[in-house]
């Protein structure tokens, strides 16, 4: 080799790493070192307008219109903002954060409330609007790596309002970029009331494929302007509008496997079913009983476990979802043509409902965090949704339980996927009569005749 | 004779109890408890390990628990889990130190 190509191939790897080096830092470096970090004002200054976008989305508004759920008002929006179901018995409105009132063992209190996680500072709520909104938003919460959690703490300003602290410090604002997957688990993992409560699922190299690819969530999660695609969980109501699938064409389309007959399958069958075998989280809470903690303040009752450690339920699913008070969850058949077997991570809740009505009440949990009294939440609630009588129904509430039908999207798994015989033998994985097969059609489901000589074939040549 | 063994038996009883229903710790076995954080115990931002003393709440007793997973290290770091923080954790007893295999936050919203 000359020594003009060395110098050149030299040349050629420097450009290449300071490249590199300049994709990986987020430029602004400088104005932020020179002026200070003075929140959404700094990065607007490159990314102008964005603040105010950002307050319609379903991140700020905690709510949006909800098109695919039974018994809603098409008008209105729904959301963590307002919902009234099992998983998480109060909301923002009727939970709001604030001080509970004082234990009566101890005479401490405490800040707590559903919205702790909304990222503005509390004086600019879930769904607030304007100028002082705009400026409001914790960019840094979500987009930097070396945000002081310390600072994110709620406390009491000179007027007596509870004010939530955000982290706006220049060392914070020189680490931003693109959200890791610990900037959306500040919130996303403890949701539900602790952690892996909700959603039941770690993402992690050990427990998900794409997180052992070295995937992070907005990966798939991909925002336009802080519009998030999500996935059609019928728990999830609230949505930006846009949508995310294993099938996308960026991603692993409609026909994913080599082996064709396994594509037929992904027709009526939903690509979870097989690749997220198990789930985990809360599969029972119960709002009319909150156990004393260790602080001596209450929490409900909860039972969990760990993520991949309890199964999934399957049921057909078109998109669409039945809602009453007794349950939520996903409708569908085998013979709409749109519907596919679909696995759902299952939870019962119990809490109180209005016995005139039959409707679920929620709960402010102020009360019963301090004394362990639910009727009182019941009726602080029903106060500040402006319910007539609202003593009358707190005092009449009936404890019942809702099913509710979670979507079981994450734990995503190649290695430990559902094979044949899983389903297709007596007592497997999935319940052939519940599914609407004929009892004839099921014989043939269940047998390894489907199979046999692919799988022995297949046998002979790995080994 | 007879004193000699019914004292034998006696320690013998003694000891298997101890060993069926004492709450002490063998290597390799998982313990689950739950407490309060009162220390952390961290070097910097690129410590690799860290303790963290719980007080059992069952037995108000402090547990002094080693730390050495990398995602509760970076909760440490980032201040998500702070003194005061009541945390559910198992740990296994490994050349005598209490090491964690699960600490979590008991808290959510």
């Amino acid at each position: 080799m000359s020594k003009k190509s060395v110098t050149a191939v030299v040349l050629c790897l420097a450009l290449a790493a300071t490249a590199a080096l300049a994709a990986s830092e987020h430029p602004g470096k400088e104005s932020i070192e020179k002026n200070g970090y003075k929140g959404p004002e700094t990065c607007e200054e490159c990314h102008p307008g964005t603040a105010k976008a950002f307050l319609d989305t379903v991140h700020w508004k905690h709510a949006s219109k909800v098109t695919n759920v039974d018994n809603l008002n098409p008008k209105l929006e729904y959301g963590m903002k307002n919902r009234i179901y099992v998983m998480c018995n109060g909301n923002d409105i009727v939970n709001n954060l604030k001080e509970i009132p004082k234990s009566p063992i101890t005479g401490k209190s405490k800040f707590s409330g559903c919205n702790t996680c909304h990222p503005g500072n509390h004086l600019s709520d879930v769904g607030s609007t304007g100028p002082a909104a705009a400026a409001a938003v914790d960019c840094l919460v979500c987009h930097s790596t070396d945000y002081d959690f310390r600072q994110r703490k709620p406390f009491k300003n000179e007027k007596g309002e509870v004010v939530m602290g955000q982290d706006r410090s220049v060392k914070a604002a020189l680490a931003i970029g693109k959200p890791t997957v610990k900037n959306c688990m500040v919130c996303h993992e403890a949701a539900g009331g602790g952690v892996i409560v909700k959603r039941g699922f770690t993402f992690t190299k050990d427990t998900d494929a794409h997180a052992a690819k070295g995937m992070v969530c907005v990966d798939c999660h991909k925002a336009k302007n802080h519009k998030m695609p999500s996935g059609h969980d019928p728990n999830n109501w609230a949505n930006d509008g846009v949508f995310v699938s294993c099938a996308d064409t960026s991603c692993h389309g409609v026909k994913p496997h080599k082996d064709a007959d396994l594509n037929r399958h992904s027709a009526k069958i939903a690509c979870q079913t097989c690749h997220i075998p198990r789930t985990g989280g809360a599969f029972a809470k119960d709002f009319t009983v909150w156990e004393q903690t260790a602080d001596k303040f209450y929490e409900p009752t909860t039972l969990k476990k760990e993520a991949n450690e309890t199964t999934p339920v399957y049921a057909w699913y078109n998109g669409t979802v039945k809602n009453t008070p007794h349950f939520i969850g996903p409708k569908g058949s085998r013979k709409d043509g749109k519907s596919k077997i679909t696995p759902f991570k299952i939870f019962q809740g119990r809490a109180y409902y209005n016995k005139q009505t039959g409707q679920l009440l929620s709960m402010d949990f102020a009360q019963p965090m301090s004394s362990g009294d639910t009727r009182a939440g019941v009726l602080s609630a029903a106060k500040t949704l402006g319910l007539k009588n609202p003593e009358k129904i707190a005092k009449e509430a009936v404890p019942g339980w809702q099913t509710v039908y979670f979507g079981s999207n994450h734990l995503v798994t190649k290695t430990k996927a559902l094979y044949c015989a899983n389903c297709h033998a007596p007592n497997g994985v999935l319940n052939f009569k519940d599914l609407g097969y004929s009892d004839k059609e099921i014989v043939k489901l269940t047998s390894p005749e489907l199979y046999m000589e692919k799988v022995a074939k297949k046998q002979k040549e790995e080994w | 004779m007879k004193k000699a063994v019914s004292v034998m038996v006696l320690v013998a009883v003694a000891a298997l109890s101890i060993l069926c229903f004492g709450n002490v710790a063998s290597a390799g076995e998982e313990i689950k408890m739950v407490g309060v954080i009162t220390k952390i115990e961290i070097a910097g931002a690129d410590a690799k390990t860290a303790t963290a003393t719980l007080k059992d709440n069952k037995t108000e007793q402090p547990v002094v628990i080693t730390v050495n997973d990398d995602l509760t290290l970076d909760k440490f770091k980032d201040h998500r889990i702070v003194e005061g923080d009541e945390i559910r954790c198992k740990y296994e007893v490994i050349d005598g130190k209490n090491v964690s295999k699960l600490f979590r936050k008991t808290a959510g919203c």
